[in-house]
């Protein structure tokens, strides 16, 4: 008897891993609860497939949207609700990161203790933190271009504006076929899940690795001809500017000198300066996951190097994570991780959840964020015009990037301001804008201005 | 003293004064809320149904906690204090007692009574009890000479009190234990074996359980009140009656029915959820199953008669999975169901008990070849036609049950290790042929990449799952069970949708507790043959319950295997009880279950055989002297073995080392003297053992 109880062992065993089962089930039950609650075909929280409680509104409570029954109602003005679509999101979930599609399970109050039947049962008021006034202001300062304008608070990370378009009326969804030109890519909020290339404003971070690595770099010129050979590659410049400094070089964004600094610093470097500042970081902003930017740094020709230190080439970034870099830069080193919402509330009013701040790494030195902040301000008062940008203490760079073929180059327009009340730092990007000091500053400075009124 | 007094009554008066003042304080509040109450209540549209249903959501888990804690505590930590049937006496080297139905001599340490003499086998010999009164020995080493009273050993031979058996150059004295011990250990069995607190308090509990699930059930399912309370109350009935009725007749361990009790609930009210018109049959197959379960744990409790059928259980086993073979219609694939006059049957799941029955073996099988390729010849043909049917679950859950019946036969690594490398080829292969089974393979981890598609019942039973939250939409409330399947294959689900994940884990966790149960409990099995089944029945449960949960919620692949007592179906009702029943019948606690018969010795009075050397022409009946030194001799034999469990203190077992022998009867005193025999209430003490027996003396 005593060898055979000894086995018994093997029935205690499996009970163990039935046990172990389990928890690794409550494991995930608890990790993904409301990722598998959201799901559509739940009736509890959806009505034919459309999320049946909740409303959302804007950081001040102004009304965004509400569900009621198996469809949503939005805000009564057809530019808020263009403007907001991307972040509100619509009731069919054909936008993946808009506020309905991924806080559902939030909009219905549904928590691991009472699952998705609560006391409240008509759902949760999610105030974002967006204003939907800077955002309506921003669509229309868009125009006819397709873009993004995100803005957010570097010291609290509150996001007060992130447009995106092409986009649509939720209320009067249009029929959209693919390929329809007009609708390009409109399913993504450009902000968050899409990287463009950067143009200039990727000297920014160029600039960033030259004063880490190169010694003496203050006191250092550059040459520039005009067009030069690098590799196998001719960059060409916008002017020629001739024996230049870092300082000036940046003011008149001199590809040449910037081209001949990424090749000194040698495709590690820039690599580890790219992922430093947070380019190639994917934020988590209440679950949403920015889009990574990427880059190819490493290739055998010495040109290819040089066109992906101004921002050419493969370099694509995105505006979210572009627009955290100026924070940090703004706020000597680290910012704020943007989060999109302000504070959640029972239908009585009641709040059960506050704000909490996040911070990111250490994406620069202080030092390094105090020098580049002078030298962003430098852009303004030498190239751009403090004249432009009337009651703004504004630190920025454009970019102009060149997409090949005949078509216009995209405009970009990245910095920050520096105002009691109002620390926002911005990404303006504009499809077709041509310069970056054209189409896309005057985007910024029309939505800043209204930001800080 | 007067002025005490008054002073006292003051005291009262005031406290009651207070206490008044307070109690007129809160109704006031009361009474002045009670408009923003109403109010309150209007704005939120609340009913009373609904606040009730509200309430009574809490209130589950807290009184399935109630009704399983205590029961399922009872099972993991259960004490079961050694039997004793007999001794081996030598007259240096003491006693050796003898703990099982089924003994073990020999060197090696895995032996029941371990001699460490170089003239000793590794396994030298076998005592084996019929259990009523016969013992048999079996010499297992062939080239030594084995005497019964000098004489030569047939295999089998019969030895009986008095009789002296010579093995390894040593001779001992056999001595089967008197009835008058055996009614005395038996007491202090009872005493020192553990139950939960009170099955009647479960019970109330799980009847207000059940009147809570009704009256939220009717409030859902309103439509089918009388049909939900009928079979609800008919159940509660029929469980009441088991109970009482055990309780009639001595019986104390009911573990493991309440816990079977507890599911079955969960299963009338999964029943009532998914399929209303269906819940006198859910009902009736529940009755039937517990019929099986009397059935078959009274057949169990005669060891020979179930060896006798044996083989033709076995032959029952192929029949019936060749049954659903032949006659089976085919669902998803695989043949299982047949229909006989409009009632749809599982043949597999009753295969599933019989093959147990018939797999599991006694000690004999070491004597008997025959019996060994029988096992292999019925697991050979069950495979067969499992690999035939395609239905990848019961496959799954057959072959692990073999696995652990082999090992629990063997204990031979090497072997099983090649059976699973098979097993796995196999896999390979039928996935190669079925494609899908390859599908379901396909699919595990990725349920919701493929949520409309091979995912589908997956993802749903995930999404209703955390809807539930830890207490659950309430009965009746979910919506799982519109999708196929949902009441059995993914029955967890529904349970974590429409109870919540408390309960849900509790279901899990009474099947795992029973096999904790049985691990602790069998290490007093009489037989190896209620040990080998009672584990297979406990492994084939809990594994069950893995397939069924894991893959229902894409931890495994779906195979869509049922629940144990908590999925909807008759067959597989009447399996779960069938497998109950052999873990019944190995709970040897003393008047546990009445699957295990109580064992009558010879009623006569035979003395105690001494501890001095055995005498040519002892007589037990005449040299039994009272008042001499034989006296300590028998309160040590009495009082100390038996209950070390239930000291706490790991006593002298059966193993015997002759260089530790003084040093164990040493340690004994002193353990006799420390815990105070005739001290702690449950005991015996000591005085009562000399009581009895001078009783017996002088009316000799």
């Amino acid at each position: 008897m005593h060898n055979i109880t000894k086995r018994t062992i093997i029935t205690f065993l499996l009970a163990l891993v039935l046990i172990g089962g389990t928890c690794l089930f409550v494991v995930k039950l608890v990790k993904h609860g409301d990722e598998w609650a959201s799901f559509q075909a739940n009736s509890h929280l959806f009505n034919d497939g459309v999320l049946s409680s909740g409303r959302i509104l804007d950081v001040n409570g102004d009304f965004l949207a509400q569900a009621s029954g198996n469809y949503w109602t939005y805000n009564d003005d057809s530019e808020i609700r263009k403007a907001c679509m991307h972040t509100v999101g619509v009731a069919d979930g054909k936008i993946a990161t808009g506020a309905i599609t991924r806080f559902s399970a939030r909009l219905t109050g549904y928590n691991l203790i009472t699952g998705a039947k609560h006391v409240g049962k008509d759902g949760i008021n999610i105030y974002l933190t967006i204003d939907e006034d800077i955002c309506k202001i921003a669509y229309q300062a868009l125009g006819s271009y397709n873009g993004a304008v995100c803005i957010y608070n570097y010291e609290t990370g509150e996001i007060l504006c992130n447009v995106s378009k092409p986009t649509y009326d939720p209320a009067y969804p249009p029929t959209i076929t693919d390929g329809d030109p007009a609708y390009d890519g409109v399913y993504l909020n450009r902000g968050l899940s899409s990287s463009f290339t950067p143009g200039s404003t990727f000297k920014l971070v160029t600039l960033a690795a030259a004063l880490n690595e190169i010694k003496d770099v203050g006191n250092r010129t550059w040459n520039c001809p005009g067009t030069m050979q690098i590799g196998d590659q001719t960059i060409t410049c916008t002017g020629t500017h001739g024996d230049i400094d870092i300082k000036t070089a940046l003011n008149v964004s001199c590809n040449c000198v910037f081209a001949q600094i990424a090749v000194e610093l040698g495709w590690k470097k820039m690599e580890k300066y790219a992922n430093q500042v947070g380019l190639t970081t994917s934020y988590d902003i209440n679950g949403i996951h920015t889009r990574p930017s990427s880059f190819v740094f490493k290739s055998k020709d010495d040109g290819d190097l040089g066109w992906a230190g101004v921002g050419q080439g493969k370099d694509l970034v995105n505006p979210i994570s572009m627009m955290v870099y100026m924070g940090a830069i703004a706020n000597g080193g680290r910012a704020a991780i943007p989060q999109l919402i302000s504070k959640t509330t029972l239908l009585g009013g009641l709040q059960n959840s506050v704000y909490i701040k996040k911070k990111t790494d250490k994406l620069i030195d202080k030092p390094t964020a105090e020098l580049i902040t002078d030298y962003m301000k430098s852009n303004v008062t030498n190239t751009y015009g403090q004249s432009r940008f009337p009651g703004l203490d504004i630190y920025a760079k454009t970019g102009t990037a060149e997409v090949g073929g005949n078509s216009v180059s995209n405009s970009w327009f990245v910095g920050f301001i520096k105002n009691q009340g109002h620390p926002l730092a911005f990404a303006v990007y504009a499809e077709g804008g041509g310069s970056g000091s054209g189409t896309a500053a005057t985007i910024a400075s029309r939505v800043l201005q209204a930001a800080v009124a | 003293m007067n002025n005490t007094f008054i002073d006292f009554l003051n005291f009262i008066w005031a406290k009651f004064y207070e206490i008044g003042v307070w109690l007129i304080g809160l109704i006031k509040n009361m009474i002045v809320s009670l408009p923003y109450a109403l109010n309150w209540l209007k704005d939120n549209q609340l009913d009373v149904g609904q606040i009730y249903c509200h309430a009574v959501r809490w209130l589950m888990p807290v009184l399935a906690l109630l009704i399983l804690v205590s029961v399922i505590r009872s099972l993991i930590r259960v004490r079961n204090p050694q039997e004793r049937w007999g001794y081996l006496i030598h007259p240096e080297l003491g006693e050796f007692p003898i703990t099982h139905w089924e003994t073990l001599i020999g060197r090696s340490r895995s032996c029941d009574i371990t001699m460490n003499f170089a003239k000793i086998s590794r396994v030298h010999c076998a005592l084996i009890f019929d259990g009523k009164k016969k013992w048999r020995v079996h010499n297992l080493a062939e080239n030594e000479s084995f005497l019964i009273n000098g004489k030569s050993a047939p295999a089998g031979g019969e030895i009986d009190t008095g009789d002296r058996i010579t093995f390894g150059g040593t001779t001992f004295e056999f001595e089967m234990i008197s009835n008058e011990e055996n009614v005395l250990r038996e007491k202090i069995r009872k005493k020192a074996s553990s139950y939960a607190t009170s099955p009647v308090f479960s019970m109330v509990i799980l009847t207000i359980f059940q009147a809570l699930t009704v009256s939220s059930l009717i409030i859902n399912r309103a439509e089918h009140t009388v049909i939900i309370a009928t079979s609800f109350a008919l159940f509660a009935i029929v469980m009441w009656v088991y109970v009482l009725g055990n309780l009639v007749i001595g019986k104390k361990g009911f573990e493991p029915e309440i816990l079977a009790f507890f599911l079955c609930s969960l299963c009338l009210a999964v029943t009532a959820s998914s399929n209303p018109a269906g819940i006198y049959k859910q009902l009736i197959a529940i009755i039937l199953g517990m019929v099986a379960f009397l059935a078959l744990s009274w057949y169990l409790r005669d060891l020979k008669r179930v060896v006798r059928i044996r083989y033709t259980v076995a032959g029952l086993t192929v029949l019936l999975l060749a049954a659903s073979l032949l006659l089976g219609t085919i669902t998803n694939g695989a043949s299982n169901w047949i229909y006989i006059g409009g009632v749809s049957l599982q043949p597999s799941e009753i295969a599933k008990v019989c093959f147990i029955f018939a797999g599991s073996a006694s000690l004999e099988r070491l004597f008997n070849k025959k019996n060994l390729f029988a096992f292999i010849i019925m697991s050979f043909l069950c495979f067969g036609i499992l690999a035939l049917m395609s239905d990848l679950g019961t496959a799954a859950i057959f072959f692990v049950t073999f696995l652990v019946i082999a090992y629990l036969r063997s204990g031979d690594y090497a072997t099983l290790a090649l059976i699973i490398g098979g097993a796995l080829g196999a896999l390979l292969m039928v996935m190669k042929l079925k494609p899908y089974i390859a599908a379901r393979f396909s699919v595990w981890g990725h349920a919701w990449d493929n949520a409309a598609g091979a995912g589908y019942q997956q993802v749903r039973t995930m999404s209703a799952a955390a809807s539930g939250g830890l207490i659950g939409v309430g009965s009746g409330e979910g919506w799982l069970h519109n999708v196929a399947a949902a009441n059995t294959d993914l029955v967890f689900g529904m349970i974590c949708e429409e109870w919540g994940l408390i309960i849900a884990l509790l279901a899990v966790l009474s099947i795992a507790s029973l096999s904790f149960f049985i691990v602790r409990v069998v290490k007093q099995g009489r037989s190896s043959y209620y040990v080998i089944s009672a584990c297979a029945a406990a492994s084939l449960l809990v594994f069950q319950t893995m397939l069924n949960v894991f893959g229902s919620v894409d931890l495994f692949p779906l195979t869509g295997v049922t629940f144990p007592f908590v999925s909807c179906g008759g067959s597989s009702m009447l399996a779960a009880w069938g497998l109950l029943a052999f873990i019944k019948a190995a709970d040897t606690r003393q008047g546990a279950s009445f699957a295990v018969r109580k064992v009558k010795l010879r009623s006569m009075w035979q003395a105690p055989v001494g501890p001095v050397g055995v005498e040519a022409d002892y007589d037990p009946e005449n040299d039994f002297v009272d008042g001499d030194e034989d006296d300590e001799y028998h309160r040590e034999r009495y009082a100390n073995d038996g209950c070390e469990d239930y000291f706490n203190i790991k006593g002298r077992s059966g193993k015997y080392d002759a260089s530790t022998e003084k040093a164990n009867i040493d340690r004994d005193r002193q353990i006799k003297n420390r815990s105070g025999y005739s001290t702690t209430s449950h005991t015996i003490s000591i005085d009562d053992v000399t009581g009895l027996l001078n009783k017996k003396n002088s009316k000799k």
